[in-house]
C-alpha cells in the first residue's frame, strides 16, 4: 500500500516541469547544488549563530539585535526548499526510497517543531532579559536542539548518495 | 607529480578512505567538510552582512567573538579537506578548478582580516566606512564562488585515480 503510494508520487514528480527541467538542463544540477550549499550557509550563518547565542556564546550581543539576521536564514531555507523540491522531482526514486532522505526530513521536522515551541514559549520572555545574563534552561534547550537538528539535516543530506536504492 | 599520486594512493590511509564500506570513512569526512563549510562560510556571511549595514543593532565587538566560530569551521575543513585530498589526490590535483578554489579561499581569508582591521578603525560606525562595505560585498561574492568551485569539482574532474578516469 505505502509502496504503491510512493510509486504514484514518483511518477507524478518525474513529470513535473521542474523535474524535467533539472534532468535536461546542462549544468543545471551542479548549479542548483551550489545554490543549495549557499542556502545552507545562509541558514547556519544566521540561525546557527543565533543558536550559539541562545547557548550562552557571546552574551554581550543583544538577542533582539542578533534576531534581525534571522530573515536571511529564512531566505536560505526557502532557497533550499525550492532547490530541494527540484532535486526530488528530477530523480524521485533516489529520494523516496532512500533511508537518508527520511532522516533528513525527520531532522527538518524536529527543527520546525523546536522553532514553533521557541516562538510560542521562550522568545518573548527572552527579549525582556538584559544582555550579559546567563541563558535560561528554555533558551539553552531551544538553541541546542536547533543546532543538533541542523547538523543532523546536513549529515543526512550528505549521506543521500551512499543510501541510493 | 605522477609518482606522487601513485605513492599517496597506495598508502593505507588513502586506500581505507576510498575503499572502506564504513560510513566512518569517506562519508564521515564529507559530512565534516560540509558542516565545517556551513559554519565557516556562515559566520563570514553573518559578519559581512553586519558590516554591510544590516542589523546595525549588533555590537561589532561582540560579533567579533564569532571569529572563533569561523576559525573552528576553517580548521575542520582544512583537516577534512586534507583527508579528501589524500583519498583522491589525482582527482583534485589534475583539476585546475581545485587550485582556483584554494586561491579563492586564501583571498577570502585575507579579506576577512582586512575587513576586521578596517572595522577596528571605525569602531561601532563600521557601516559608515565605504571601504569596509565594499570589502564585505566582495567577501560575500568570494564565498559564493568558493562554494561553486568546490561543488563543480565533482563535475569537472578528468581523472578519478591514477588508473581510472572520472
Amino acid at each position: 500500500m505505502l509502496n504503491q503510494v510512493l510509486h504514484a508520487i514518483e511518477v507524478y514528480l518525474r513529470h513535473t516541469p521542474q523535474g524535467e527541467f533539472l534532468r535536461t538542463a546542462v549544468w543545471g544540477w551542479p548549479i542548483f547544488e551550489s545554490l543549495h550549499f549557499f542556502g545552507m550557509s545562509l541558514l547556519i550563518g544566521t540561525v546557527g549563530v543565533f543558536d550559539l547565542r541562545l547557548l550562552g556564546f557571546a552574551r554581550r550581543i543583544p538577542i533582539a539585535a542578533l534576531h534581525r539576521l534571522i530573515p536571511i536564514g529564512i531566505a536560505g531555507f526557502c532557497l533550499n526548499f525550492l532547490t530541494g523540491i527540484c532535486f526530488i522531482s528530477a530523480t524521485p526514486d533516489q529520494y523516496l526510497f532512500n533511508k537518508a532522505f527520511y532522516w533528513k526530513v525527520t531532522f527538518i521536522t524536529i527543527a520546525g517543531i523546536n522553532v514553533m515551541i521557541f516562538y510560542a514559549r521562550t522568545f518573548r520572555r527572552l527579549l525582556d532579559t538584559p544582555p550579559d545574563s546567563p541563558p535560561s534552561i528554555g533558551a539553552r534547550l531551544a538553541g541546542g536542539v536547533s543546532l543538533l537538528a541542523w547538523i543532523g539535516v546536513m549529515s543526512a543530506g550528505r549521506l543521500l548518495t551512499f543510501f541510493r536504492p | 607529480m605522477e609518482s606522487l599520486y601513485i605513492w599517496i594512493e597506495a598508502t593505507s590511509l588513502s586506500t581505507w578512505l576510498r575503499e572502506s564500506p564504513s560510513l566512518w570513512a569517506f562519508p564521515f569526512v564529507l559530512i565534516l567538510h560540509t558542516v565545517g563549510l556551513a559554519f565557516f562560510v556562515g559566520a563570514n556571511v553573518a559578519w559581512d552582512v553586519r558590516v554591510l549595514g544590516l542589523s546595525i543593532g549588533i555590537p561589532l565587538d561582540a560579533l567579533r567573538r564569532y571569529f572563533r566560530v569561523m576559525w573552528a569551521g576553517f580548521w575542520v575543513n582544512a583537516f577534512s579537506g586534507v583527508l579528501l585530498l589524500i583519498a583522491y589526490p589525482t582527482k583534485a590535483l589534475t583539476n585546475p578548478l581545485f587550485y582556483a578554489k584554494l586561491a579563492l579561499i586564501a583571498f577570502g581569508v585575507v579579506l576577512a582580516f582586512r575587513i576586521r582591521r578596517e572595522v577596528d578603525g571605525f569602531g561601532a560606525r563600521a557601516d559608515e566606512s565605504r571601504l569596509a562595505r565594499t570589502l564585505a560585498a566582495v567577501s560575500l561574492a568570494c564565498w559564493i564562488a568558493v562554494i561553486f568551485a568546490g561543488r563543480l569539482l565533482a563535475y569537472t574532474c578528468t581523472r578519478l585515480t591514477v588508473d581510472f578516469p572520472c
